[in-house]
Formats: structure tokens, C-alpha cells, sequence
């Protein structure tokens, strides 16, 4: 499969189809067996790459915030800028603080995580990969452990991004999110790519019975 | 005071001992995994009384002469470092394996990840438990009085063996004991408290 600067790809299919492995073999969390990954024409698989140098190029949320909990929401963001970009302190405050109010977190810079609601700990998931300001952003369900009425203010903060421009990969089971801001959605069943194109297309007319059978319980 | 300096002295190297051993327990390395678990293995698996013995008369065997002091503060360093090293291991495991992943995936280094996300979390977590070796060692720092360092069991020792009157020297040790104990387990109840209130998840 391959990703055009500024296209927002959704990945559909059933639990277990691989949709996570994917996206963690992209920053190589999990090692691909075979394949390559070619980002902005320069292969990252392979021993020879710095992984850390080209993780800093991907932004990953999850579907578990994974905030640092030690940390307040500002200090989320502007760890990594600080420590591993030697981001001068009050730019990297002064970049944090513009994209907590970017996810409309302003005013929450210095609370705890635990002090924060499941949809306020995602936006600052959002704002701290965004931080190290990467040229792709993967999403890996990342609202699914939140509640209903928390799902809309996620969702409006990555559509404002994908509007933004930003290249995106997201896994979702949103179809409204799909429709509205997907340029293609590839729908994966059993670790493979069964089929892909147009969010139209796909929701309303899939090729594969494989496709529709998801469809037919998710819809 | 002497107790208390010994202490102190021994928990510290214990805590640099412990963590670098704490790391190896939790770390993918055989060689490292390999050495740290025998270490705490073989150190848990012997009377501290032992240890320091070796320390103190069995050292100078192989041409290795320390003053009690020092001995003492080997054999207590190395003693706490194993408890330590568990507490570590344990205070690693308990932070959520995501965050590794989430601090890796910002571009850090293992190391980094270690040093900014998961230790600090980490010694939080387990401070409590920290807490508590630093009063068990204090305590276990009276068995130094064997290898003649005048610490406060052996100053109530001397004082006995002068006035004849075995009862009021050996209370005033226990005392003085409480009163270094006390504050530390309050201490502890304290954080634990403290800890309480930004660990809601
Ligand atoms: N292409 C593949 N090659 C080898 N193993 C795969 C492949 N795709 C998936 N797997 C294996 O399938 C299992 C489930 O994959 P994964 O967690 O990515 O599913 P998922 O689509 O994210 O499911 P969920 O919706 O429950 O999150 C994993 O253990 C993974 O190792
Ligand atoms: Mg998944």
C-alpha cells in the first residue's frame, strides 16, 4: 500500500484482521517479517536506519492515551522536544502551549493526566506526537476506549488536522469519521489488504463479500 | 549517629547498585538478566551477618584490607542493593507497558525512555517499599557492631559492660532506634497518602 503526502487513509476490518500490527510496523514497534517501508522515498526497514531518528518523523496515538502520568499535560507535550530535539525550554513551552490550544487544552496545561477526562488525555496524546512535529500521524483506534459523548471532541481535533493537511493513517470503526475526512479506506481481513478506494465506494458498494459481511455488522 | 551516617551512606550506593541491577532483572540481555539475578540471588539467599564476616575477615584473604567502616559500608550496600533491585524490578513492571511504547514512538532511545518516563514513575510507585528497606537496613545496621564499628547497639553494649546495669543502656538504644524508625514510617504512610491523590486512573 502506499500513502500520498497529505492523504488521510482509514483502515477498516474485523477484530484480529492485523489493522494495529500495521500501523506498529510502519514506526516499527513490531518488526515486519518481509516487506519494506519507504517514507518520503527513503527506506526505514532494515538494520542500517536510526529508528529513533525516523520515529521522530511518525506520530503514533493509541488507543490508550499512554500519557506519562508523572507529568502534567504541558510537560507531556514538551518532553520529548526537550530531551531528545535539545528544543530550547521556553520554545519548546511556547510550541507546547500552542498546540494544547490547538486540541482546546489551554487552560488544562498543568493538570495531571489523571485529572483529566479520557477525551481531554487523547487530545493531549495528540498535541504531545504533534509536538515532535512529524510528516505522518497513525491513529490506532483511539476512540474506542472512550466514552460516547467524549468521541466527538477527538474526532473534531483530527478532523481540524487532516484539514491542516497532515498525512494521516487512521484505524477506526467511525464510519461517519471515514465518509467525512477519509480520502481511501482499506478495508483488511486475516493480516491482508482485501480491498481498498473511495469511501463511497467501499461503504456503499464493496467489492469483496468479505467486505460487505463486515459492513453488514458494523453499519 | 554513626548509625544513622552508615545508613544513609549504604542505602545511596544501595539505590545505584539496586537500579543498575533492577534494570538488569527487567533487561532482554542474558549477560546482564544473567548477573543481576544471581547477584540477588545469592545476596538474598545468605544471612546478612555472613556477608559481613566475608566482608570484614574474608576480604583481607585474598589481599583486600578495609577498615570496619568501610567493609561496613560495602556489606550493607550490597546487601541493600539486592532488596533494592527487586523493588526496582517490581516499580518497572508496574508502570503500563504502553508507555514504553508511547515514548518509543515519540523517537526515544530505550535508555531515554527509562531515564524520562519509566524510572520516575517507577520510584513513585514503589517509594513505600524504598521506605521500608531504608528502616530495615537501619535496623540490620546494629549486626555491624561485630566487625567493631562503635554504632549505636555497640555504644549500648559498652555502656553495660561499664555500669553493670544491662536494662536501662539497652532501652535507650531501642529508643534511640524509634525515634529514627518513627518519623520514616510516617514518612511513608505520608507519600503513600501523597501519592494518592494524582494516581486516580
Ligand atoms: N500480516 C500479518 N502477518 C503476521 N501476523 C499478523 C499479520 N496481521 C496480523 N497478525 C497477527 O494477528 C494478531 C492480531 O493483529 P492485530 O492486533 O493487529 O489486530 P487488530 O486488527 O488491531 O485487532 P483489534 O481490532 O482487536 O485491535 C497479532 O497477534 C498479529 O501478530
Ligand atoms: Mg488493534
Amino acid at each position: 500500500m502506499s500513502v500520498d503526502k497529505g492523504e488521510v487513509v482509514v483502515i477498516i476490518g474485523p477484530s484480529g484482521s492485523g489493522k494495529s500490527t500495521l500501523l506498529r510496523c510502519i514506526n516499527r514497534l513490531e518488526e515486519p517479517t518481509s516487506g519494506r517501508i519507504i517514507l518520503d522515498g527513503v527506506e526505514i526497514t532494515g538494520n542500517k536506519v536510526d529508528i529513533n531518528k525516523i520515529r521522530q518523523r511518525i506520530g503514533m496515538v493509541f488507543q490508550q492515551f499512554n500519557l506519562f502520568s508523572h507529568l502534567t499535560a504541558i510537560q507531556n507535550v514538551t518532553l520529548a522536544p526537550i530531551k531528545i530535539k535539545k528544543m530550547d525550554k521556553n520554545e519548546a513551552m511556547e510550541t507546547g502551549m500552542r498546540l494544547l490550544e490547538k486540541v482546546g487544552l489551554a487552560d488544562k496545561a498543568d493538570y495531571y493526566p489523571a485529572q483529566l477526562s479520557g477525551g481531554q488525555q487523547q487530545r493531549v496524546a495528540i498535541a504531545r506526537a504533534l509536538a515532535m512535529n512529524p510528516e505522518v500521524m497513525l491513529f490506532d483506534e483511539v476512540t474506542s476506549a472512550l466514552d460516547p459523548e467524549l468521541v466527538k471532541e477527538v474526532l473534531d481535533v483530527m478532523k481540524q488536522l487532516a484539514k491542516d493537511g497532515m498525512t494521516m493513517i487512521v484505524v477506526t470503526h467511525e464510519t461517519g469519521f471515514a465518509k467525512e475526512v477519509g480520502d481511501r479506506v482499506i478495508f483488511m481481513d486475516d493480516g491482508i489488504i482485501v480491498e481498498e478506494g473511495k469511501p463511497e465506494k467501499i461503504f456503499s458498494n464493496p467489492e469483496h463479500e468479505r467486505t460487505r459481511r463486515f459492513l453488514s455488522m458494523i453499519l | 549517629m554513626v548509625t544513622l551516617k552508615l545508613t544513609v551512606l549504604s542505602i545511596l550506593f544501595g539505590l545505584v547498585i539496586g537500579s543498575i541491577a533492577g534494570l538488569g532483572k527487567v533487561s532482554k540481555n542474558k549477560l546482564f538478566f544473567g548477573i543481576s539475578t544471581t547477584y540477588v540471588e545469592i545476596i538474598r539467599g545468605t544471612p546478612l551477618l555472613v556477608q559481613i564476616l566475608i566482608v570484614y575477615f574474608g576480604l583481607p584473604a585474598i589481599g583486600i584490607n578495609l577498615q570496619p567502616e568501610p567493609a561496613g559500608i560495602i556489606a550493607l550496600s550490597v546487601c541493600s542493593g539486592a532488596y533494592i533491585a527487586e523493588i526496582v524490578r517490581v516499580g518497572i513492571e508496574s508502570v503500563p507497558k504502553g508507555l514504553m511504547e508511547a515514548a518509543r514512538s515519540l523517537g526515544m532511545s530505550y535508555l531515554q525512555s527509562m531515564r524520562y518516563v519509566i524510572l520516575p514513575q517507577a520510584f513513585r510507585n514503589v517509594l513505600p517499599a524504598l521506605c521500608n528497606e531504608f528502616i530495615a537496613l537501619l535496623k540490620d545496621s546494629s549486626l555491624l557492631s561485630v566487625i567493631s564499628i562503635v554504632e549505636l547497639t555497640r555504644v549500648g553494649r559498652q555502656i553495660v559492660n561499664t555500669t553493670f546495669n544491662a536494662w536501662t543502656p539497652f532501652l535507650g538504644v531501642a529508643l534511640f532506634y524509634l525515634m529514627m524508625t518513627i518519623p520514616l514510617s510516617r514518612l511513608v504512610s505520608y507519600s503513600q497518602r501523597k501519592l494518592g491523590t494524582y494516581e486516580v486512573t
